[in-house]
């Protein structure tokens, strides 16, 4: 038999994932059902690090290519910087990581042991189903996926139409998770082709993570028949390429996002005509806005506050629906329970109704299974993931009801977790982490008024009348200037300073530096997590080094000089020259080779002993570069930076080097195709004027 | 001063020379680099690392690592003077040099400027001068000044540095004790100041407890 656990491939984590455990998270990470570490992976992309930023996207979500053409990233409806502008575009800067990653991901794409010699079945490859598989694979379980479709991935592949979700994007996720050797079989529905309670004999757990995959249809006189669709069945016409029958004059019933996506594909199939019609006025239309403002885009018209009441036919042809008006939607408690003015009513024109009003379950599966059932709904646990049969599992929304995709991969996650926790023998209760997680506060007043506005950059789509020409994807990606822009205006919450309280000396040095009045010292210093801004520039100044970062190791810079700058060659013919430069230039290509460039996300964070530790690695020049005046993203850090350069340059003076080899360097612009390698070029000039370094 | 040592630790001190950024772990790490690049550039072979615990005035904080510290050819402590000869009185063989130049006991009047204020004189008047010092503050420590130089609130010693005898008038007059200034007080006993020698205050509740928890010691079975 295989060793045990030796290929329990250990998720990558970037630098103070274990402090920042034990911390409130930042808002955006707490807001993402997954809890994906947001401030981490934006901040990897600003350092141009995007295979870093691609692992610590998949280490929790494995559909990180889907989510990041569709999620409705709650992230950013909490990101802290809206109380500033306007939030991050997280989902967009995911997806500029992941297209980035793309080769890497490929290479990566390997075969797992199957150590644990148990196996288990997982029935529905949705989001839930696709990363309980992926996590049960990763732990070294044999695994089938049982698919009723011909292909994989729910929803994803069978719903969602490829205007907004483009079918490579989707694949390149699925093949990371088949290539680590899970077997699938597609074409295969549970309770016609197999039976529940025969799998769950077979494996050593099961899962059902079957989604909702009926539309729920309306009881109203003249529904019956043809020209009136259904949603599900619809979209996956769409979704699979076969033509739906559709007139001219399209009515979709429904204010919903899978609403929008049923009118939107209708565009796109050639109806110039769309409708919409639904009980909730502009405020109340559950869809987000951004598909409402799209759809009218695309010149869909929406009728708001009507109630459907008849399907009118002639000769079984569809002539319209016939609507009353809609007074009030939600009660006094904000529950549901629409009231209707029945002496107003009007026809909606149309010839094809498709009514998209919500989703249920299809449970067949369960008809002649072990797993009880309860007012339609399959009976479960949440604390364990377990159905009433005790080795089969749910997920997904045949559970949790209707969310989102990263909902379902965060329960498909837990799912897998009480799998392995079952099969191992261990309690489950207890053992599966919280959902619920403690979170920064928003900015005070005080800090928001510091922080200069930069407006998020825009993401660009096709023009209306040219994208509902086609189904194919009509949003653009961003560039690498536009992503190194927009990761920049991160504020890097959560990643910011730590006291060790053992070290600090209350010597009030940090509370004097900090631009953002973050830290307060009492007995000791302790620094404000929600003023916080990660800047970087108290640490250096602590004299008691009693203060660490999160997101990055304050000693890093130091302790990797002498191997970046590695021998000196005695002979050498070029100045040896330490660029230590702000990540807006982390990306600069063409700096000389013998200048080695060290990117930081901000020139605060360099130390007196990193400019000292260059020097007595060898450097022959050691440049500082940073953005020019009033671009910097912090405030109040080019004194403080001035004053540490000049400090060094006396003690330089000490051993008789010359000041004029440690410099600050800056330009006025730090956009893309930059000024940077020219004024490294210019300073090693200047350093090979002063002469090579001599060492005895 | 430390180029014929092959082995040399630079030790900091983590509490008041840390807070005037002079002599904690960081300034000690600063040296020690210092010390190491100017080693290279005259070709000596040379180690040199820092180390610092949080004071180096009570032996308490010594313990844990004067192991380490013994073993090197020379320490360069960079605590204030206290600390230099505290460290000195317990190293056995391996000397003890001065890491930086101790000048005075002062207050951090704004960040970064230190302010001597007190000399430790152990005989305090301050409160017969409106609370301020005239044997640290008063370049001549005059005990009735202030004196000729006087100039617009200024020492003639330097325009940079205040006559503490005019601050002391204007205190008081604010205070409204200024006639206190007219009382006739017996000559200063300088023997409590450095003129009396080196000084050691001992302080006898603690003292007296200390040496009663020893006795039981000894006679419970000797020192550990
Ligand atoms: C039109 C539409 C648009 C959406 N847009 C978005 C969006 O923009 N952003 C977002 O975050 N979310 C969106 N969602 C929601 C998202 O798709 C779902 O949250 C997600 O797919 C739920 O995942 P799941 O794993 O629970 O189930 P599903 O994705 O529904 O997967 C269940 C799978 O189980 C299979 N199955 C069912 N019964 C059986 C059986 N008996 N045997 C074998 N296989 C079976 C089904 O064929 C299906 O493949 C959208 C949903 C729809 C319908
Ligand atoms: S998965 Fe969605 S919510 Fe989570 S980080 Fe990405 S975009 Fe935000
Ligand atoms: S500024 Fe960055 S870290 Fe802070 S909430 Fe927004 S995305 Fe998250
Ligand atoms: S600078 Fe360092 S030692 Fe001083 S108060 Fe802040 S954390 Fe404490
Ligand atoms: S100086 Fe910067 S890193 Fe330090 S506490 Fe203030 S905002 Fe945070």
């Amino acid at each position: 038999m295989a060793p045990e656990d030796t290929c329990t491939a250990e998720p990558y984590r970037p630098y103070g994932a274990e402090i920042k455990e034990t911390r409130p998270y930042s808002p955006c990470r707490a807001a993402c059902p997954a809890h994906t570490d947001v401030q981490a992976y934006v901040g990897l992309i600003a350092q141009g690090k995007y295979t870093e930023a691609f692992e610590v996207i998949t280490s929790v979500n494995p559909i990180a290519s889907v989510c990041s053409m569709i999620c409705h990233h709650p992230c950013e409806q909490s990101c802290r910087r809206c109380g500033v502008d306007e939030p991050l575009a997280v989902r967009h800067l995911k997806r500029f990581a992941i297209e980035k990653s793309k080769d890497y991901r490929r290479a990566k794409r390997k075969l797992v042991q199957k150590t644990k010699g148990k196996s288990v079945g997982i029935i529905g490859s949705g989001p839930s189903g696709l990363t309980a598989a992926r996590d049960l694979a990763d732990l070294g379980y044999s695994v089938t996926l049982y698919e009723k479709h011909p292909v994989l991935g729910g929803m994803l592949a069978a719903a969602i139409p490829p205007y907004r979700l483009p079918r490579e994007v989707l694949k390149e996720d699925i093949d990371d998770i088949i290539s680590k050797g899970v077997e699938v079989k597609t074409n295969f529905e549970i309770g016609k082709d197999a039976k529940l309670d025969d799998l769950a004999k077979k494996h050593d757990a099961v899962l059902v993570a079957i989604g909702l995959s009926l539309s729920r249809s309306l009881n109203i006189p003249g529904v019956e028949g043809p020209g009136v669709l259904l949603a599900i069945p619809y979209l996956e016409d769409v979704a699979f390429g076969r033509k739906p029958a559709l007139g001219k004059k399209v009515l979709v019933i429904g204010g919903g996002n899978v609403a929008m996506d049923v009118a939107r594909s209708a565009r796109r199939l050639g109806v110039q005509n769309v409708e919409m019609v639904c009980l909730e006025n502009e405020q109340e239309i559950p869809a987000w806005k951004w598909e409402v403002d799209e759809a009218v885009e695309e010149a869909i018209k929406i009728n708001y506050r009507w109630g459907p009441k008849a399907v009118k036919r002639e000769n079984g042809k569809v002539l319209g629906l016939e609507v009353t008006k809609v007074l009030s939607v939600f009660d006094a408690n904000k529950r549901f329970a629409p009231t209707f003015d029945n002496n107003v009513t009007t026809l909606l024109e149309a010839d094809t109704i498709i009514i998209t009003i919500g989703q249920m379950s299809k449970n067949d599966l369960f008809d002649d299974s072990s797993v009880k059932m309860d007012k339609g709904r399959v009976t479960w646990n949440p604390a364990t993931q377990m159905s009433s049969s005790k080795n089969i599992f749910v997920a997904g929304e045949v559970v949790t009801g209707p969310g989102s995709a990263i909902a379902a991969v965060a329960n498909g996650r837990r799912a897998a977790l009480a799998m392995h926790l079952y099969i191992q023998g261990e309690t489950i209760e207890g053992r599966l982490p919280a959902q619920e997680k403690e979170t920064i506060a928003q900015m005070p007043s005080e800090v928001v008024e510091k922080i200069s506005k930069q407006p998020r950059m825009k993401i660009k789509h096709l023009a209306p009348e040219v994208r509902v020409k086609t189904m194919d994807h009509f949003e653009m990606g961003y560039s690498e200037a536009e992503a190194l822009e927009e990761a920049g205006r991160c504020r890097g919450c959560g990643g910011g300073a730590v006291v060790d309280q053992k070290k600090c000396m209350a010597c009030l040095t940090c509370m004097r530096v900090c631009p953002y009045g973050a830290p307060v010292v009492t007995s000791v210093s302790e620094i404000r997590p929600e003023y916080c801004q990660a800047c970087g520039l108290c640490a250096p100044e602590c004299p008691a080094q009693a203060i660490s970062m999160v997101s990055y190791d304050v000693k890093e810079i130091r302790n990797s000089l002498p191997t970046i700058i590695g021998k000196v060659d005695a002979d050498r013919q070029e100045p040896v020259i330490v660029a230590l430069m702000c990540t807006h230039h982390a990306k600069v290509i063409g700096v000389p080779n013998n200048v080695k460039a060290i990117p930081v996300h901000c020139t605060s964070r360099i130390d007196i002993l990193d400019m000292l530790k260059a020097f007595e690695s060898g450097a022959d020049g050691v440049a500082i570069i940073r953005c020019g005046s009033g671009t910097c993203k912090y405030r109040d850090i080019e004194p403080r930076v001035n004053a540490r350069v000049k400090r060094v340059q006396d003690l330089l003076g000490m051993l008789k080097i010359e000041s004029n080899r440690l410099e600050i360097l800056s330009a006025a612009s730090n956009n893309g195709g930059n000024p940077y390698s020219a004024l490294c070029a210019d300073f090693s000039e200047r350093v090979k004027k002063l002469g090579l370094r001599a060492r005895k | 001063m430390v180029k014929d040592f092959k082995k040399v630790l630079v030790f900091g001190c983590n509490t008041c020379v840390a807070i005037c950024h002079a002599g904690g772990e960081k300034e000690a790490e600063t040296i020690a680099t210092l010390i190491r690049m100017r080693a290279a550039q005259e070709g000596k072979q040379m180690t040199v690392n820092h180390l610092g615990v949080m004071r180096h005035c009570e032996p308490e904080y010594f313990e844990p690592v004067m192991d380490e510290v013994k073993k090197y050819d020379l320490v360069l402590s960079t605590a204030c003077g206290v600390g230099v000869n505290f460290l000195s009185d317990r190293t056995g063989t391996v000397p003890v040099y001065p890491g930086i130049n101790t000048s005075f006991y002062g207050a951090v009047e704004a960040p970064g400027v230190f302010k001597e204020l007190c000399a430790g004189c152990g005989d305090c008047i301050v409160h017969m001068t409106g609370g301020i010092c005239p044997v640290a503050r008063c370049a001549k420590t005059l005990m009735n000044g202030p004196c000729g130089g006087t100039n617009k609130g200024k020492c003639e010693i330097s325009r940079d540095v205040d006559c503490a005898w005019y601050l002391i008038v204007e205190r008081m007059t604010k205070l409204g004790t200024l006639d206190k200034l007219s009382a006739i007080i017996p000559p200063r006993n300088w023997s409590t100041a450095r003129d009396g020698g080196p000084r050691r205050i001992s302080m006898e509740h603690i003292r007296e407890f200390e040496e009663k928890e020893a006795a039981k010691t000894e006679t419970a079975g000797g020192k550990k």
